[in-house]
């Protein structure tokens, strides 16, 4: 098992690993998200990306999510004592409709 | 207070709070510096089941700024870990704690120590014990045993301590938070034409502190770890011989609540408190920004410099005490520039100011206790005034237990230190004879209600037992 590392993260698609990472860690949001996730073909590209590599996406700490600016789609992640910063604004258009 | 509460957020996070900052020149270890930060107010000892303790999830630095750009150059971080023994019982101990290992003591923390410099950090203790809180008789029968062993060797020389203190800071809060009281003045209070308030008569202070305990992180090392280049200072004219101090707090930005009463934290660390020189942000900076300059750099305290150079008090003492305060009064009508304040806060004390003593490294406005490590300890005559009490290793050169800093920054704020950069101005009598009251004079090094501080590390005393000083 090889946890993904974060210029992985970076590099294949930041969107789809985040709103992973938000359903799981963000309660009230999860059920929402569920659909979500299963309409978010970025999610399962990467997947299957990472099963076709012999990786297994594992969550080792909690990942939350901070929408900072929808206009702009800058979302915020925090994980462990890391920050990472990435704009989407698809990504976070749709985790604020999930909220509605 | 010093710090205790001293911001609405902040005052809603005690392990968080931090209260007050000494550092000073170790009375019988002259190589040597001691740095206490304290946290967790105002500690009724009787407080169980669940006594006090530093917080889990709380980043605590001290902070060193030895070139004078307002920026660390040493931190030293500590972080807690707790662990309960029993799962099944409700109480902190189910018998005498004899021992930092006696499996009596239920409710235990540890914590690590981190030195950070340009050359990296490095880990100076890992799983070093605390000592209990001071239950009582029953409980922790043998109290300085149990802190003694708590004492722990630092690698490179020097000891460090995280535990319960007896609050050494003093001070009439009562008073002075009802709209400028000073009991032994208070006969000259304008009481806002309130009749029969009680105040016609001069009154002792009343020590607000006084029995209760704090949290302290106290850390003895070679001055050389700390100063310049790691040189030893020996010229107390050199701003190579000064170094600023602060402490921080910080927690991470996230935590989410989980279900089943437990958390959990993710995200970097954000500072949340901060401590340089003793009531600064408490009675200088406005409300709406005490939280924030808890969040802020010592670096970016030129911000807060129009509040120093015209601080709010210094206008309201001649208002509250009507023809006590001429001549601070007739200044406060002018353009009011209190550089003097600006020095001691903000820059500390260039030569020339005060004859023979400096603890400037340059004029950057940054927040922090200056301390000029090549004065010497004052052993004979110690002034609980400090250097307004002529005597130049207190505060606001660094800071002793002791020091009287409420009645030093109250003088200054009246005008007693204007001199020094505005000779034209003649201070009030009464601006020399301000005091909360809560000592016998500037000899007293043990002011009501602290009597027990110590002569050696860690320098604050025996916290009070809970059952000996049951909460009022």
């Amino acid at each position: 098992m090889k946890p993904i590392e974060r210029r992985a993260f970076l590099t294949r698609g930041s969107m789809a690993v985040a709103a992973a990472g938000v359903v799981t860690a963000v309660p009230g949001l999860a059920s929402g998200l569920v659909a979500v996730e299963q309409d978010a073909p970025e999610a399962e590209s990467l997947a299957a990306e990472a099963a076709a590599a012999g990786e297994t996406l594992t969550m080792d700490e909690p990942i939350v999510a901070h929408v900072r600016d929808l206009a702009t789609g800058e979302i915020g992640l925090f994980s462990g004592t890391r920050e990472i910063v990435f704009r989407d604004p698809s990504l976070a258009a749709r985790l604020f409709r999930a909220t509605r | 207070m010093s710090s205790h509460r001293e911001a609405p957020e902040i005052s809603k996070d005690p392990v968080a709070d931090s209260t007050d900052l000494y550092a000073f020149t170790s009375y019988g270890n002259p190589d040597h510096v001691t740095i206490i930060a304290n946290y967790v107010p105002l500690q009724a000892p009787d407080g169980g089941p669940n006594f006090y303790e530093f917080g889990d999830d709380v980043l605590y630095e001290i902070k060193i700024d030895n070139n004078g750009d307002g920026q660390a150059d040493v931190t030293y971080q500590f972080t807690f870990a707790t662990q309960v023994t029993n799962p099944n019982t409700f109480l902190y101990n189910t018998g005498p704690i004899l021992s930092l290992t006696d499996q009596n003591w239920n409710r235990r923390q540890t914590f690590t120590v981190v030195r950070i410099d340009d050359k990296g950090k490095q880990t100076l203790g890992t799983n070093l014990a605390c000592p209990p809180c001071n239950i009582g008789p029953l409980s922790t029968p043998n109290y300085e045993t149990l802190v003694t062993s708590a004492i722990h060797d630092l690698p490179n020389g020097g000891s460090v301590f995280a535990g319960q203190r007896a609050e050494g800071f003093y001070v009439d809060l009562g008073a002075i938070f009802d709209l400028g009281i000073l009991r032994p003045f208070q006969q000259l209070h304008t009481t806002f034409g309130l009749q029969n308030t009680g105040l016609g008569a001069m009154a002792a202070g009343v020590n607000s502190t006084k029995g209760v305990n704090v949290h302290s992180i106290a850390i003895e090392v070679p001055k050389t770890d700390v100063s310049k280049g790691g040189a030893a200072p020996t010229d107390a004219s050199s701003p190579a011989s000064v170094i600023g101090v602060w402490t921080t707090a910080s927690r991470q930005k996230a935590r989410v609540l989980k279900a089943g009463g437990t958390d959990v934290a993710s995200g970097p660390y954000v500072q949340v408190s901060r401590l340089g020189n003793p009531l600064v942000n408490e009675v200088v900076v406005p409300m709406a920004k005490k939280d924030y300059w808890n969040s802020q750099e010592p670096a970016n305290d030129k911000q807060f410099t129009p509040a120093v150079l015209n601080p709010e008090l210094a206008q309201l003492l001649p208002v509250l005490y009507p023809g006590v305060f001429p001549n601070l009064e007739a200044y406060n009508k002018g353009t009011p520039k209190r550089d003097d304040l600006v020095a001691i806060f903000h820059t500390g004390l260039p030569a020339g100011v005060v004859a023979g003593f400096q603890n400037s490294m340059g004029t950057v406005q940054a927040d922090m206790l200056r301390l000029n490590l090549a004065v010497p300890v004052t052993k004979q005559g110690a002034s609980n005034l400090g250097l307004i009490g002529k005597d130049p290793a207190g505060f606001p050169n660094g800071r002793r237990v002791f020091d009287d800093v409420t009645t030093i920054e109250l003088r200054a704020l009246a005008g007693a230190t204007l001199p020094l950069v505005d000779p034209s101005f003649t201070p009030d009598a009464a601006a020399g004879q301000i005091t909360p009251g809560l000592t016998s004079g500037p000899t007293d090094t043990s002011a009501m209600g602290t009597e027990n501080y110590l002569l050696g590390f860690p320098y604050l005393g025996t916290p009070y037992s809970g059952f000996a000083v049951p909460a009022a």
